[in-house]
């Protein structure tokens, strides 16, 4: 029975107003959410474990304040909850960030991870694939269905002329494109049980950094919508969805 | 339009995590699964159905009761926060909620005998019977106390004989708590929807609370076993100990009526332009919307220090029904202003305006009325009592 991890991450409210103050993003008082795509990994783990058995352990990295996801993670119903932290660890970079991850994964002896395709913050999509490279396992990414065998899964990716159906033996990372399946909700029972759960914190050795940031900027301002009103301008606007908007 | 509560005191912080987690848990859903269907079930006047199956499926039912029944024995703050998401949602939708938990499920758990508690508490919890509550009679309202409705004695079992009127859930509920004299004092019994000489007959043609059933209960010697009576409370303290309950949770839930006439409100005035600029920059809007946002605020804090009162146990029911009056009344005041900032489009079902309105007529009504509430608080103050003219 397979060990199961998932790995989820704390990011700011998709609809957060992100500001800038000084030259670094202002996340003080954003509302805090579990990636939208992990929330689609999670079910998927769910739905391995209620098809193969085994036992399901959600991951995060981050301080304490990244509790809640782990907590909203139990309140769904995953068996363990763990957080890989070091009180000596402030904003780590990729690297850093899969090689703590690999770290927590091979404590815990997991046979197959999910995650996100991409997190709802930075966007990278390099931690599915950067896992499964220092684990030495397959690596399946952005998949939209999923069936589970008995000794690996089959998934459906998608390509540019279609899909493809495709089978992973297992140890395998794999990440969770949204919509192939209902990320259940939680219940009153599952909260109460998240609240009485434990989060398990695990340390690592991590390499050290060789990037920095530099500074922050907001994305340049949207321009303006136009607006067009009465019969006479449906060839403007035509015109100017076909030439400058380039959509039909 | 992204719902963004208004919280100016920063209430959240106030809570635990898990009551705020139980709270997102029915505000997602209230978005997802009643605001875009509500207006319909309202056009048909009725319940759908399943709501009542996904309150039970969520654990939101009888949620304050130990788990031992198969409940989630969580805070009097959480139901309070689960009451405002399910008004903010309709009022039909939370009264679905207060009747089961507070009126039908509470009495049983804190009255019944553990016979009673283990067979019927669980399957309520989980949505699979619904409970009801009849006191109200067609000619006893604010004056419960001189109900008709009566028991008598058979031996081996009672026979239920008189009249409920305007109960919550009666139709559709397989279980209903009615409160009748037995030998002149007043006595909970459980009635099964299938027990000889019971009826329950919806009541139409509502302008408010269209999405929730309203019926009447018809007792021609009804027979019941001996096992349903309620053991352990006699008089109006029996139905009054559940109407606080519910009364408690109603003074959270006129917070999310509130809350969506105010969002609908403020959006609408931002968006609306009117002599060349939003209507939202004239000063009258302005002190509208801020005398809303005063009133919401207030009443936040009111429902919290209740909440939390509740939980230590520390309360008194003159504090329930300052909650009850002023959260509703608030409530039914904002509704008001709001339609008038929608103008002509506040009349529509667009808008989930002239609902809340409508709904939260019957709400200053029952549940006690604005007045009778009140008369409590008059009696606190006084020490003299003005409900009759016995003094
Ligand atoms: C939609 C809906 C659902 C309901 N659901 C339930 C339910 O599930 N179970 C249940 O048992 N009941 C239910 N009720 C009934 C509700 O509790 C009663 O309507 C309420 O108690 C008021 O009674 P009444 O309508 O007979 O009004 P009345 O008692 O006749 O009052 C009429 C008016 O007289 C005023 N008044 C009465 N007495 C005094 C006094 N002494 N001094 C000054 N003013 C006074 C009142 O404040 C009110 O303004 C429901 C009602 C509605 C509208």
């Amino acid at each position: 029975m397979p060990e199961i991890a998932v790995l989820v991450k704390r990011v700011p409210d998709t609809n957060a107003k992100i500001a800038i103050s000084g030259d670094r993003v202002d996340l003080s008082s954003v509302k805090w959410v579990m990636s939208p795509y992990d929330e689609f990994a999670l079910e998927a783990a769910m739905m391995h474990k209620e098809s193969n058995g085994g036992t399901v352990t959600a991951i995060t990295l981050g301080t304490p304040d990244c509790d809640k996801v782990l907590k909203d993670a139990k309140a769904i119903g995953v068996d363990r909850i763990v957080r890989v932290w070091d009180d000596s660890w402030s904003d780590l970079d990729s690297n850093q960030v899969q090689s703590a991850l690999v770290s927590a994964l091979k404590e815990l002896s997991t046979e197959v991870v999910y995650c996100g395709k991409s997190a709802a913050d930075t966007g990278a999509s390099s931690t599915g694939p950067g896992v499964a490279e220092r684990m030495g396992w397959a690596s399946v990414s952005n998949i939209i269905g999923i069936e589970f065998e008995d000794a690996g899964v089959e998934v459906l990716i998608p390509r540019n002329i279609g899909n493809a159906r495709t089978g992973v033996s297992l140890p395998a990372v794999i990440s969770c494109d949204k919509g192939f399946c209902k990320p259940r909700k939680p219940n009153v029972k599952g909260i109460m049980m998240a609240k009485r759960a434990q989060v398990e914190v695990l340390g690592a050795d991590i390499p050290t950094s060789s990037i920095n940031i530099v500074s922050h900027t907001p994305p340049p301002q949207k321009a303006s919508g136009q607006k067009f009103e009465g019969a006479g301008n449906v060839p403007t606007v035509v015109a100017a969805l076909r030439n400058d908007a380039n959509v039909i | 339009m992204v719902y963004e509560a208004l919280d100016f005191y920063d209430i959240e912080s106030e809570c635990t995590e898990e009551e705020i987690m139980v709270r997102d848990m029915v505000r997602d859903w209230v978005d997802e699964e009643v605001i875009p269907n509500i207006e319909a079930a309202c056009r048909e006047g009725r319940f759908p159905e399943e709501w009542g199956k996904a309150l039970g499926e969520m654990g939101v039912l009888g949620m304050t009761i130990d788990e031992k029944y198969g409940c989630a024995g969580m805070s009097y703050v959480a139901y309070g926060l689960v009451c405002q998401e399910l008004e903010r949602g309709d009022s039909g939708l939370r009264s679905f909620a207060s009747v089961q938990g507070s009126l039908a499920m509470f009495p049983i758990s804190a009255f019944g005998s553990e016979e009673q508690k283990m067979h019927y508490l669980p399957k309520m919890a989980s949505g699979e019977w619904i409970g009801c509550f009849g006191l109200t009679e067609p000619d006893y309202g604010s004056n419960p106390g001189d109900m008709i409705t009566k028991a008598s004695d058979q031996g081996d079992h009672y026979l239920l004989n008189g009249a409920k009127m305007w109960i919550t859930n009666g139709t559709v509920a397989d279980v209903a708590v009615v409160w009748a004299k037995l030998d002149g004092v007043i006595r909970g019994f459980i009635v099964e929807k299938n027990d000889p000489g019971f009826s329950a007959p919806e009541m139409t043609g509502k302008h408010s609370l269209k999405a929730s059933v309203t019926s009447e209960l018809v007792f021609q010697d009804c027979k019941i076993p001996k096992d349903r009576m309620l053991p352990s409370v006699k008089g109006l303290k029996g139905p009054f100990s559940c109407l606080n309950n519910a009364r408690f949770g109603i003074s959270w839930g006129a917070i999310g009526s509130a809350q969506a006439c105010f969002h609908s409100a403020k959006e609408y005035a931002l968006s609306r332009i009117q002599f060349d600029h939003p209507i939202a920059s004239y000063q009258l809007v302005q002190n509208k919307l801020s005398w809303m946002l005063r009133e919401i605020t207030k009443g936040q804090l009111l429902a919290l220090n209740l909440g939390r009162k509740k939980d230590a146990g520390t309360w008194i029911p003159e504090q329930i029904s300052l909650a009850k009056m002023n959260n509703v009344d608030m409530a039914l005041e904002i509704a008001r202003m709001a339609r008038d900032i929608h103008g002509a489009n506040g009349i529509l079902d667009e808008y989930p305006i002239m609902r809340h309105m409508a709904n939260l007529e019957s709400v200053k009504t029952y549940e006690g009325t604005h007045d009778i509430h009140n008369l409590i608080i008059g009696r606190w103050i006084t020490g003299i009592q003005s409900f009759t003219r016995t003094l």
